[in-house]
């Protein structure tokens, strides 16, 4: 961990310290909010490279405009709003389809213990699955399933309205299970 | 309100110190002595050439407040007075002391000159100090210059006036606080301003 | 679905050179900002700070929501001599003290700052102000710069500290 801050201490207060020149503040916001974040941003983007590289990019811009943080005890969902906005922008979802998670090192050691194999394609082709749907429709699914997020809060934070992020939660879900129905049936 | 150039001009030589401890109006530090003599020398050029001297003198006592230091004044007074020079130029004749504030306000966000003085042509007979000054704004949130500045030359094209303008810039600063990339949102607000606000239609500032 | 959510939920971890390279670029920044800013000296960074700093060392949130109201022709304040009353309106529960500072003032040099007074939280004053274009910036506790949330961001050097653009109509023409 980097810094002397206590992991005790709030958002709000690692905020203050950092715009008052304690530089190291900022590596425990970093500590507290990469691993979740990574993982919204290799799911929508395909590949751990182009995620580092939002992740690094939305970490850098949060830093640079931390003084225009309005609510700095909700400095996680400001600093997930950047990071949304950078992987819309990234651009290089499924570029690279030869490097799938059978190459991802973190896949191999997330994988179960009792069928580490079987797993790791599991995941594969639920990559290649999501890779199958419209960004909007990713995107969504992913803010509504996997990091559980109400549809209020998905709203502020991609300044789209309910009724259309509700749509494009469904059709994803629909298209999911059509392509990993193809796929167990195939 | 106003008070002349007198916080300008008073700078002993030798002591600034002493002579702030004299003047009991003085609360604050002022301009060193070099950088009082460069300023002058602009203010008394931008009279000269009948630009708005009172902006320079404006950034100075910014400057001062602020704690800055002698040379950052001069160099951000110098580059105002360039800036002035400049899009009294483009805007011509026709332009407002107000205007040439505003429009070195844009120029200074980024928006080229020859735009200004594009836009200055078509509106001769209409303040543009709130759109230059919107488009200073919304291209200080990120929206590329183009963009800002074809928005708010489609807006006065529209007739839209100073409060439409001045909504659709609260428009577009909450949308992207909210998420919005600042360029969509930008044109999406300059389609939708001037009419009635489309609330129930979510997608109106998708991305896609 | 839930098969598939749960596979998705599952962390990804990240290389720890992560936020070793990551560290390196805000260093950096850092370093770039804090020379920019050489020659304000230490004591002035606490300036940057936006008004919610100090609400929280207070043990406060400061919610700043207002800015700038402009009080037009026909309302109960009158416009003479080219000047127009602004009020001008800062939320913020914990300061102890709000100031306006701007063009229009001198940037409240020679103790010309419009002095706001505190009503539950929400400060304001009203003050006549020449019609044209201003610079302006809310003072908190005589040392914070905030510039003010709902009005258009002033351009150009602000000499580190935030600045907005007020316009202020001539109620008269």
């Amino acid at each position: 961990m980097l810094g002397l801050v206590s992991m005790e201490s709030s958002d709000a207060e690692l905020v203050q310290r950092v715009l008052q020149g304690d530089v190291n503040a900022y590596g425990s916001l970093v500590s507290r909010y990469r691993d979740r974040y990574a993982r919204y941003a290799v799911h929508m983007l395909g590949n751990r490279e182009d995620a580092e590289e939002a992740l690094q990019d939305a970490f850098t811009r949060a830093y640079r405009s931390l003084s225009r943080c309005e609510e700095p005890e909700r400095f996680g969902a400001w600093l997930f709003r950047i990071l949304v906005n950078r992987c819309r922008t990234s651009g290089a979802r499924r570029v690279r389809r030869s490097q799938t998670f059978v190459h991802d090192e973190g896949a191999l050691l997330n994988a179960s213990q009792e069928h580490p194999a079987e797993q790791t394609a599991w995941r594969e082709e639920i990559e290649r699955a999501l890779g199958e749907l419209s960004a909007d429709q990713r995107e969504a699914f992913l803010l509504k399933y996997v990091e559980e997020l109400g549809y209020e809060e998905m709203s502020e934070i991609t300044g789209v309205g309910v009724s259309a992020l509700k749509m494009r939660v469904m059709r994803a879900c629909d298209r999911l299970r059509i392509l990993l129905k193809e796929v167990h049936s195939g | 309100m106003k008070s002349t150039r007198g916080l300008i001009l008073l700078v002993a030589l030798g002591s600034a110190a002493s002579a702030s401890a004299q003047d009991p109006r003085i609360s604050k530090p002022h301009l060193d002595a070099a950088s009082s003599v460069i300023v002058n020398a602009l203010v008394d050029s931008a009279k000269a050439r009948g630009l708005p001297y009172t902006a320079l003198e404006d950034r100075v006592n910014e400057g001062i407040a602020k704690g800055a230091d002698g040379p950052h004044i001069v160099a951000v007074v110098r580059n105002l007075y360039t800036e002035m020079v400049i899009v009294r130029t483009w805007l011509g004749a026709m332009a407002s002391a107000d205007e040439l504030k505003a429009a070195a306000s844009a120029m200074q966000a980024g928006v080229p000159p020859v735009e200004l003085g594009k836009m200055k042509q078509k509106s001769l007979l209409r303040s543009l100090v709130t759109p230059f000054t919107v488009a200073a704004d919304l291209i200080s949130r990120g929206v590329p210059v183009g963009t800002a500045v074809n928005a708010v030359k489609s807006l006065v094209g529209a007739g839209a006036k100073d409060k439409d303008i001045n909504d659709f810039q609260r428009n577009v600063k909450e949308d992207i606080q909210q998420g919005a990339p600042p360029a969509a949102a930008a044109e999406a607000r300059a389609k939708t301003s001037g009419k009635p606000e489309e609330k129930g239609k979510p997608d109106s500032i998708d991305q896609n | 679905m839930e098969n598939i959510v749960e596979e998705l939920q599952r962390p990804v971890r990240l290389d720890d050179s992560f936020e070793r390279r990551l560290m390196v670029r805000v260093r950096r920044l850092h370093a770039e900002r804090r020379k920019r800013r050489g020659w304000l000296g230490a004591a002035m960074s606490i300036a940057q700070r936006p008004a919610w700093a100090t609400a929280l060392a207070a043990g406060l949130v400061a919610v700043v929501t207002f800015g700038v109201i402009r009080v037009r022709q026909g309302e109960h304040v009158v416009a003479a001599n080219g000047l127009e009353p602004v009020n001008f309106v800062l939320v913020a529960p914990a300061a102890k003290s709000v100031k306006v500072v701007g063009d229009f003032n001198n940037w409240g040099l020679n103790d010309s700052a419009l002095v706001a007074t505190n009503n539950q939280g929400v400060w304001s004053v009203t003050a006549p102000v020449k019609a044209g274009v201003h610079r302006y910036a809310f003072v908190v506790n005589d040392k914070q710069w905030v510039a003010d949330p709902r009005a258009p961001r002033s351009a150009g050097d602000d000499f580190g500290m935030p600045s907005s653009a007020l316009v202020v109509e001539d109620s008269t023409k």
